[in-house]
């Protein structure tokens, strides 16, 4: 079950979901809006998925224009997790209307994990986007069955992480 | 949870679930293939910006259909006016249209409770396509709530559909720069 904004309101009370900073004004119907943390990382050259060099911009408040064909990763400002639901990551209507993916096709968070989310950021047209902003939302899912916590490769982030999956490159 | 295409029948003869037109022949095992409307958007200009308003055209969809390019973003509406009170819709692509490369949103797959309308499609392709109206694009699945309901009431509420970004409003009313912190 998908928990309204009044229980997702509850539990960040009662500990039991970690939005933080919380506020009230960024809640939908059924889930938070999240915003962009100042930093955004691009590829710099080519390289096999064990060897990518990535490059960390800092963005002003003149924004940064996202191109086409280029992966991006960004950062949530908040730390976000739980462990008593699953997080979904998704985008917000607005942004996607102009055509900026938030993630690329892994939008499931894993129960018990809190971090500062990856972004993923693929944009269809050039795209200026702000430090700060709210871009995207996550929402929150009652489980069914013993939850297993989250100790994996990337639990705890308070940075962009690429990918560590050196098994991709095998 | 989910529900079934059955309990989906059920919602739409309580008057839970809105689906008009509705028919039975588009109920699957647990969601509701919805249509492509007649409308088509697309920004005037290449270069996109959150913070002001992109100027968009109305570009003409009839039968002859319209070929979508990989380099632009497109905003349909549904042929369905669709939306819940009490079930939270959650909206992704046909496989038919996945195996075509046509995404029909953007990361955004939640519609709001409460939110009741032709939604905006945001549609985009891997390759070329030619998409016609009418024609059956993607699914709509209904989701349980838990906790005290509170409904849509939003900015794209009582807007003809296809409707553009409204991203630039968080910029000129504070909402990009308020935070309770």
């Amino acid at each position: 079950m998908i928990l309204t904004q009044r229980r997702i309101c509850d539990e960040v009370q009662n500990g039991n979901i970690i939005l933080d900073p919380f506020c009230v004004g960024q809640l939908n119907p059924n889930s938070y809006n999240y915003r962009l943390a100042p930093v955004i990382a691009r590829r710099t050259g080519e390289g096999d998925t064990t060897n990518i060099q990535w490059e960390e911009l800092t963005v002003g408040p003149e924004g940064f224009l996202l191109e086409p064909r280029r992966l991006y990763l960004g950062l949530t400002e908040e730390i976000i997790g739980s462990r008593r639901y699953t997080t979904t990551l998704l985008g917000r209507s607005s942004i996607g209307r102009l055509g900026l993916f938030l993630n690329v096709t892994a939008d499931l968070g894993h129960v018990g994990s809190a971090s500062r989310w990856t972004l993923e950021l693929k944009v269809v047209q050039p795209l200026r986007i702000y430090p700060r902003m709210l871009i995207g939302q996550v929402a929150f899912w009652g489980n069914r069955g013993a939850s297993i916590d989250y100790c994996g490769r990337y639990n705890g982030d308070l940075h962009w992480a690429s990918s560590r999956d050196g098994s991709l490159g095998a | 949870m989910i529900l079934t295409g059955s309990e989906i029948k059920r919602a739409v003869y309580d008057g839970d679930i809105i689906i008009e037109p509705f028919s039975h022949a588009q109920v699957g095992p647990n969601s509701y293939d919805f249509r492509l409307g007649n409308r088509c958007k697309t920004y005037v200009g290449e270069q996109l910006d959150c913070a002001i308003e992109n100027r968009t055209r109305a570009v003409p969809f009839g039968e002859q259909g319209l070929l979508l390019r990989p380099d632009k973003v497109y905003l349909f509406n549904t042929h369905e006016k669709m939306g819940s009170q009490r079930f939270v819709p959650i909206i992704r692509g046909r496989s038919s249209a996945g195996r075509l490369g046509i995404f029909i949103n953007i990361t955004a797959d939640l519609i709001d409770i409460g939110s009741i309308n032709q939604w905006t499609l945001q549609l985009h392709v891997v390759e070329p396509v030619t998409v016609y109206p009418g024609m059956l694009i993607g699914q709509v699945t209904f989701w349980v709530p838990q906790g005290e309901i509170v409904l849509y009431t939003g900015k794209y509420g009582s807007l003809l559909s296809p409707v553009a970004s409204l991203s630039h409003r968080d910029f000129t009313n504070g909402t990009h720069r308020n935070a309770c912190h």
